[in-house]
């Protein structure tokens, strides 16, 4: 063990985790939000927004993230898609992951007790006010342990945008690697790194579970 | 009459859409847009010392980026670095993501059918390395063992085209020479430079084995470019002969290999 490599060099391993968390938050967020229309879409009265919804999620959940990440960064360009590696890696992880967390929620809307529907529309509650005020509230608290998987998923996931020169913890551990032929300190150090995000993450998810979900 | 209509709209944007393609194919050459935008993008793996790594700063260094930094001081443009794994490193410049590789690629028929090359800019040899204490003593003792090699390179496709060998890829030497170390493989196939450079680092106990000129000894390694480029293309050639002629080369190639490798 090389003990002084990894004191030399961890600066620059805590600046790539930066990267990995900047990557992760923001695909985050684009997921999230592309999640919510799936979920609107897999919800509606109307059979086209159904059906494509569907398509969406069997597309992005039935093939590997890296090759949806190698279809929008090498095969972007050729239809005009001109992305930074940076802006492909947000992209790619966010559409991908947007597929599983439209399913986390709309598994936690479907757990809800299906008399609170009934109830709520026998006293004249129209269906989207029954979404809104009834079902989503109690919805909430259900989908927070499986969104929360899924924002693990993705961290740990981020390691793929390496192969597209995103210089993020996965890559300047190989960088290193190359230049040091000390392996098994740099990818422990980058484990270890790993290892904090996702446990800040499971931190925080313990901590909503158990201030809203539990009882 | 509806049909004639017909016809001449269709005429009409028959020649619209031939005169759009045409300005789409006649594009202008790389050179210019290097030069507008002050600054070439050139790629290379980053993992490939002492041709280009990381250093202790975590700056990229190394023959290939010094070579890279010369050319584009004689363009009168500045340079900028963009590592990306070497075996998606082709599909990175035909999808316009930097504007040249310089990343000891060899020179082979089959990439230039993908790609122009400017140069060769070095040359080296291929190697094979074993444990010091293996079986295998020369280059025809090697055939039914498993040999490791980089994914995607020259050595790559010789190694499968032996017929003989069991083939692993890697993506990079360190973790070849581990799985050397612990068995896994019989042998490394790779240029000779970085094992000697990686070997004299590690102190790893390994004996070099150099097949004969007819079987690779002497590869030349080149500036990859998009195809039709030609003014970039001489560019480059002249900026790399100037090089070679004053003495700049030399200086790069003592300081990173320890000797002149043109």
């Amino acid at each position: 063990m090389d003990l002084t490599l990894i004191q030399r060099t961890f600066p620059f391993f805590l600046e790539a985790a930066w990267i990995t968390v900047q990557i992760s938050v923001l695909a985050l967020v684009l997921g999230f939000l592309v999640a919510i229309v799936l979920v609107a879409g897999r919800l509606s009265t109307v059979l086209v927004f159904r059906c494509l919804a569907r398509l969406y999620i069997s597309v992005f959940r039935g093939t590997p993230c890296l090759v949806q990440l190698f279809i929008i960064y090498f095969g972007g360009p050729q239809v005009g898609l001109e992305l930074e590696p940076f802006a492909a890696g947000v992209i790619g992880l966010g559409l991908n992951i947007a597929a599983y967390m439209a399913e986390s929620i709309r598994g936690a809307i479907s757990n809800v007790d299906p008399g609170q529907e009934e109830a709520a529309r026998s006293i004249g509650f129209g269906r989207g006010q029954t979404l809104w005020f009834i079902t989503l509230p109690q919805a909430a608290k259900l989908m927070i342990r499986p969104l929360g998987v899924n924002a693990v998923a993705l961290i740990k996931g981020s390691a793929l945008v390496s192969t597209i020169s995103v210089v993020e913890l996965s890559y300047t551990a190989q960088r290193f690697i190359s230049s040091t032929y000390k392996p098994f300190e740099i990818f422990m150090v980058s484990a270890l790194l790993y290892i904090v995000m996702v446990y800040s993450v499971r931190f925080i998810i313990d901590y909503l579970d158990n201030r809203f979900a539990a009882r | 009459m509806l049909t004639k209509k017909l016809k001449g709209l269709i005429v009409a944007s028959t020649v619209a859409a031939a005169a759009l393609l045409s300005t789409a194919v006649v594009h202008a050459d790389d050179l210019k847009s290097i030069q507008d935008s002050k600054e070439i993008r050139i790629a290379m793996s980053g993992q490939y010392s002492p041709f280009s790594f990381a250093n202790e700063q975590n700056q990229i260094v190394g023959f290939d980026a010094s070579i890279s930094e010369a050319l584009a001081e004689r363009m009168g443009v500045k340079v900028k670095i963009i590592t990306t794994p070497f075996d998606g490193i082709i599909a990175g410049l035909l999808a316009k993501k930097y504007d040249a590789i310089i990343a000891s690629m060899t020179i082979t028929p089959e990439r230039q059918k993908a790609v122009d090359f400017v140069g060769p800019y070095y040359h080296a040899g291929r190697t094979i390395v074993v444990k010091e204490d293996s079986s295998i003593k020369s280059l025809d003792d090697l055939k039914d063992v498993s040999v490791g090699v980089t994914l995607g390179d020259a050595h790559d496709k010789w190694a499968r085209a032996r017929g003989n060998l069991k083939v692993r890829t890697y993506k990079g030497l360190p973790e070849m020479l581990v799985d050397l170390e612990a068995g896994r493989i019989d042998a490394i196939v790779m240029d000779s430079v970085p094992v000697l450079v990686a070997v004299k680092e590690t102190g790893q106990k390994v004996r070099i084995i150099t097949p004969p000129d007819s079987d690779g000894g002497i590869e030349g390694m080149g500036i990859a470019l998009r195809k039709n480029n030609p003014e970039l293309k001489a560019t480059l050639q002249k900026a790399l002969e100037d090089m070679l002629a004053d003495g700049t080369y030399e200086k790069i190639s003592m300081k990173w290999i320890g000797n002149d490798i043109r």
